[in-house]
């Protein structure tokens, strides 16, 4: 009788412990905090470390050498250009993906017919291993064999039809070429684009294919978004009569920016740190003009062996990172208060 | 009657030019697999369609007498399609691929959801650090992580085994799930959950009785998110693991199909295309579940 | 449409069972998905004996060979019998080229891995993490002579006494160029100075000359293969930069009078399959490449190859001197727990090379002359009517070393991996800097370079 009557308490204190935020709020992020301490958070430690030390080719320590290799690092004409491409890189891609996702996650919350289909061919570039299909990529870019330049400079009409694809798009460039400050060149049909070995077009290609990638990620969290704002808010929203437009500003769009934002900094992020594209498409060429600082640290700390300076150069985008993350953070966190 | 046709007009419209953009190159794999040697490396040749040449060793022509096919196929050959399953692993890269995406997703979830609820609605201001905390280690690249994390590896005897991968994967696949379901609970009025508790609930029976099945929606992205990040990973599938039957589909691909200087196009086309497709299935029938409790019986 | 709302009802708790049978059903999708799975793969990382059980066990990892014939001969035959003959258990990864450097990062970083490392560059950044390589030279000097001038350059570091590396083989750089295009010009690609005057005129015809100014490894190799043939190097002997020089400005002048009168612009999208790719369609009049070109011509298109000639690189107004395509460097790694058997293994197959010469398709040459006999006779025997005899000249005569005139060291791979050779190039080409700007940015780029390895005591 005693040990029950000792028994219950003791059990009514453990259930009290499991309603006390104090104890559960801890508890429960505790092992996903512990286990990304121990996988991310001290390698990160260590590279910190390694940015600081002249370690070469693998070995994880060095002598230290203070900052002396994010001063070397800096002084290198490649590698203030690959911070500018990064910047540059990121936030082109993430600006379609963001409207890109927007529009299409709106239009396909309604069922239409034939949805189901469409849908699957929008996921499809997120299914494929991005390290394989962007080596589809380099095919349709190749420089001679690229269905892009063939579709562009071909008779596309049968019988000889002369229906050349360049001609319009000329007229187009033609007219951008009017604009102040913007000089685009022209399509020669003998001389086609090439998109992987000029520059500017490089540029746009890596954009593209990474916009690509991430654009049916971004879709299906935006949709998801749509999906979990509750049948209450918009019977609310009914009664309160907003509709249209004002319901997507007052309540559609508020309930949607938590997650939002989080799709928008995780494609920052991988946008940022994720080095396949690149590489893959281009290595940096033409002329070391596409560089990332992810593929410019590969190529100087894992391929050179040049370890320490590697680390530095990888480690140069953490404090803008950083700062992207806490503005939105900040942004997002106001919005959901007001 | 006018206006639901006009609505889908304008669906079609929208989704349509996205869609023919994000599949074309879907489109062109198939294409492109299909093609003898000859074939796609005549500039004289319309791409999109096949033609007779002089077949290069070893490439068969099934289809050589069936000249009712369109587009030319009978000038097409399956052999470097085949070639990816007898010359390779590929099979059991795809099996290494599943099984190392399916455990990660399960561990991800154990360890995500309660971080999410709690990031979500019990801690203050210091759960907001620790939030925090948990992305901005999300923001080291791994071209960096790979080497201290080898090291890790081969303290623990996974060095060239799959639960390498298993042990890794949930390091970049955590995070975001956190922070995605986190996001999800918050978008789940208090109210709901506050009525559960007056009613006498306790916490953990309100997660599990009321939170959890509204969020469904947010936990079948997380699956397929996480799922689909492990497919795609790339720089640990091939640093940590080297034995060709241990492959992931993103390693083992590259590895046996770009020998040196010379790509095998039609066969990187068709492995990028066979794992694609089941996939995009999957994921779509996921989205279309929890959509459907959406949209579902609306009529516009 | 007031009633769409209805609809989103459905969303509430109502809806939970349903949902959770969702769950339920998809969970059980993923059992049935992997349950047969799991066991297989559990099992795959417990090494399996096929025959019997061995006492040792020694791992290797490589590229997988441009010639596939070649892995299926070392993996399934040559490296089984010798794991019979040594009682050893002999497993052998492949890894695509790109990827190696990564790999080996890794397995230093992990301090595990495999005993043996095939890489495919001279490696002088691994220096301290890998044995000393010089006993297993001394063996295989001994048994079958000296090693060549390339093995030595790329695999010694003078300043360490320490050999971080053991040449296995290299392999030569030869041109292709098609007999009957170069005829219809009248002229043959035996000096740069021919490449120059025929570029123009092949073009006209639609088969502009190819070669590369981007970021692969065919573009560096050939653009510094140039460089040497005008007199220009990164480094002199004793590895002191010295790309700015008024040769170096030739080089640079002479790579833009063959793009802008003889090339169009894909040359700086190139990948390494660009040059192969437009060879075999027929395009290209002129390609610098290992013979990969001609194998795969062999293969795909005979009268193509029938109509193909591979040469010497061309003569430069001071010399002719080509560069290997690629260097086959076993390393051992300190922490290797097999380091005698590795070395045996090594030095077995480099004494032993005829099997490997042959398997890789006369691709690779070993880096000690001595390891294969009647090289003439051999590559004569070739079905192809004598075409590859070229190479045993290519090799004994025009192939250095990266950073001829001095040693492969650290420095140099960091100039070769980050590309600036190209970019020096093509900067040129491009008409965004005169070749006597270029020369000197890019020795402004070198400097620091060297400097930096040096003052690590490794130049």
């Amino acid at each position: 009788m005693a040990a029950v009557a000792e028994a219950r308490p003791q059990s009514r204190r453990f259930r009290d412990l499991l309603e006390d935020r104090r104890f559960l709020a801890p508890a429960l992020i505790g092992p996903a905090a512990l286990f990304i301490v121990l996988l991310v958070g001290a390698p990160l430690v260590l590279a910190i470390y390694l940015s600081m030390t002249d370690a070469t080719a693998g070995q994880l320590t060095g002598k230290f050498v203070w900052f002396h290799n994010f001063v070397d690092a800096w002084h290198n004409d490649n590698f203030r250009r690959a911070l500018r491409n990064t910047i540059v890189f990121t936030l082109a891609s993430q600006a379609i993906v963001l409207v890109g996702a927007g529009i299409l996650a709106h239009a396909l919350v309604r069922p239409f017919r034939g949805r189901w289909f469409l849908r699957l061919l929008i996921l499809l570039p997120w299914a494929a291993p991005v390290a394989v299909s962007t080596i589809g990529f380099l095919w349709i870019f190749d420089s001679q064999f690229s269905v892009v330049n063939w579709t562009l400079v071909h008779d596309l009409m049968p019988g000889g039809g002369h229906f050349y694809l360049y001609r319009p798009v000329n007229w187009v460039l033609g007219g951008i070429d009017h604009l102040p400050w913007v000089h685009v060149g022209k399509i020669q049909p003998l001389n086609p684009p090439q998109w992987l070995g000029q520059p500017t077009l490089a540029m746009l290609a890596i954009i593209f294919v990474q916009a690509w990638r991430i654009l049916p990620f971004a879709t299906v969290i935006f949709i998801a978004g749509l999906a979990s704002i509750p049948t209450e808010v918009h019977d609310a929203a009914k009664v309160d009569g907003a509709t249209g437009l004002r319901k997507f500003w007052h309540v559609t769009l508020p309930l949607q920016l938590p997650i939002a934002t989080v799709a928008l900094l995780f494609g920052i992020v991988f946008t940022a740190t994720d080095m396949t594209v690149v590489y893959i498409l281009t290595s940096g060429g033409p002329f070391n003009s596409t560089h990332m600082l992810t593929t410019w640290a590969y190529q100087t700390g894992i391929v050179s062996s040049n370890l320490g300076e590697g680390a530095a150069i990888s480690l140069y985008l953490l404090p803008v990172l950083l700062v992207v993350t806490v503005l939105m953070l900040r942004f997002a966190r106001r919005v959901e208060v007001s | 009657m006018w206006s639901t046709l006009r609505e889908r007009g304008i669906s079609y419209l929208i989704v349509g030019p996205f869609a023919i953009v994000l599949a074309f190159p879907f489109y062109w794999m198939l294409v492109t697999a299909f093609k003898t040697n000859g074939d796609l490396y005549d500039l004289n040749n319309v791409p999109f369609t096949y033609h007779p040449s002089q077949a290069a060793v070893g490439e068969k022509l099934p289809f050589r007498h069936d000249h009712w096919l369109p587009f030319g196929f009978e000038n097409a050959t399956t052999s470097h399609v085949s070639f990816i399953f007898h010359n390779t692993n590929y099979l059991r890269w795809v099996e290494n691929t599943a099984v190392v995406g399916g455990l990660v997703v399960a561990i991800t979830l154990l360890f995500a959801v309660p971080a999410g609820y709690s990031l979500a609605r019990l801690s203050g201001r210091w759960g907001q650090s620790v939030g925090v905390g948990i992305f901005l280690t999300y923001l080291v690249p791994p071209t960096l992580l790979f080497l201290p994390l080898s090291r890790v590896i081969s303290k623990l005897g996974l060095q060239d085994r799959i639960w390498s991968l298993v042990l890794v994967y949930p390091s970049f696949t955590i995070p975001f799930a956190t922070w995605l379901l986190m996001g999800f609970f918050r978008t789940i009025p208090a109210e709901l959950e506050d009525a559960a508790l007056v009613d006498g609930c306790s916490r953990l029976k309100a997660l599990a009785r009321v939170i959890f099945p509204i969020s469904i929606p947010g936990i079948l992205t997380v699956v397929i998110f996480s799922f689909s990040l492990c497919v795609n990973e790339f720089v640990y599938a091939i640093t940590f693991v080297s034995g060709t039957k241990q492959h992931t589909i993103s390693a083992g691909v590259p590895t046996d199909l770009i020998r040196g200087d010379v790509y095998f196009w039609q066969s990187l086309m068709a492995a990028t295309l066979i794992p694609s497709i089941p996939l995009a299935l999957l994921y779509n029938s996921f989205l279309d579940r929890f959509i459907a409790g959406f949209t579902g019986g609306a009529f516009r | 449409m007031p009633e769409n709302d209805d609809g989103l009802e459905e969303l509430g708790l109502s809806k939970s069972l349903t949902r959770r049978q969702v769950l339920r059903r998809t969970v059980g999708g993923f059992l049935v998905l992997y349950g047969g799975t799991l066991p297989k793969v559990a099992a795959a990382g417990v090494p399996k004996h096929v025959h019997r059980q061995y006492k040792n066990t020694l791992k290797i990892i490589q590229w997988s060979h441009f010639v596939p014939a070649y892995d299926v001969w070392f993996d399934k035959t040559y490296t089984k019998r010798w794991g019979d003959k040594h009682d050893t258990d002999v497993q052998v990864d492949h890894i695509a080229l790109a990827q190696l450097p990564a790999r080996a990062q890794a397995e230093v970083a992990a301090q595990s891995g495999h005993d043996i490392f095939g890489h495919l560059s001279p490696q002088a950044g691994l220096e301290d993490q890998v044995i000393n390589h010089k006993e297993i030279i001394q063996e295989v000097t001994r048994k079958v002579g000296k090693v060549s001038q390339v093995g030595f350059k790329s695999c010694y570091n003078p300043r360490t006494h320490k050999w971080h590396g053991f040449p296995e083989n290299y392999v030569p750089d030869p041109i292709h160029f098609r007999k009957d295009l170069w005829h219809q010009v009248g002229l043959k690609p035996s000096t740069w100075d021919d490449v120059r005057k025929a570029a123009p005129k092949l073009k006209a015809l639609g088969h502009p000359v190819g070669l590369g100014m981007s970021n692969e490894l065919d573009s560096n190799m050939l653009l510094i293969a140039l460089m040497q043939c005008y007199g220009a190097f990164i480094q002199n002997a004793h590895a002191r930069p010295s790309i700015n020089s008024k040769h170096t400005v030739e080089a640079l002048k002479t790579m833009r009078d063959i793009y802008k009168n003889g090339m169009t612009n894909e040359i700086f999208a190139w990948t390494a399959a660009s040059n192969n790719q437009g060879y075999l369609s027929g395009r290209l009049s002129l390609a610098v490449n290992a013979i990969s070109i001609i194998r795969s011509a062999e293969d795909a298109n005979p009268a193509l190859a029938q109509n193909t000639s591979v040469a010497p690189i061309p003569r430069g107004p001071v010399q002719r001197l080509g560069l290997e395509h690629v260097m086959g460097v076993y390393t051992i790694w300190k922490f290797s727990k097999q380091k005698a058997l590795a070395k045996r293994f090594i030095a077995d197959l480099e004494v032993n090379y005829q099997g490997a010469f042959k398997n890789s398709k006369f691709y690779n040459f070993p880096a000690f002359r001595g390891a294969v006999h009647n090289y003439t006779r051999q590559l004569a025997a070739d079905p192809h009517k004598g075409k590859y005899k070229v190479l045993d000249l290519i090799a004994r005569k025009y192939t250095v070393n990266l950073g001829y005139p001095g040693f492969s060291n650290a420095a140099i791979d960091e100039i070769f991996n980050t590309w600036l050779v190209p970019q020096m190039f093509a900067q040129v080409a491009q008409g965004k800097m005169t070749p006597a700007e270029a020369a000197k940015a890019a020795e402004h780029e070198f400097k620091p370079i060297f400097a930096k390895w040096r003052a690590r005591g490794k130049i």
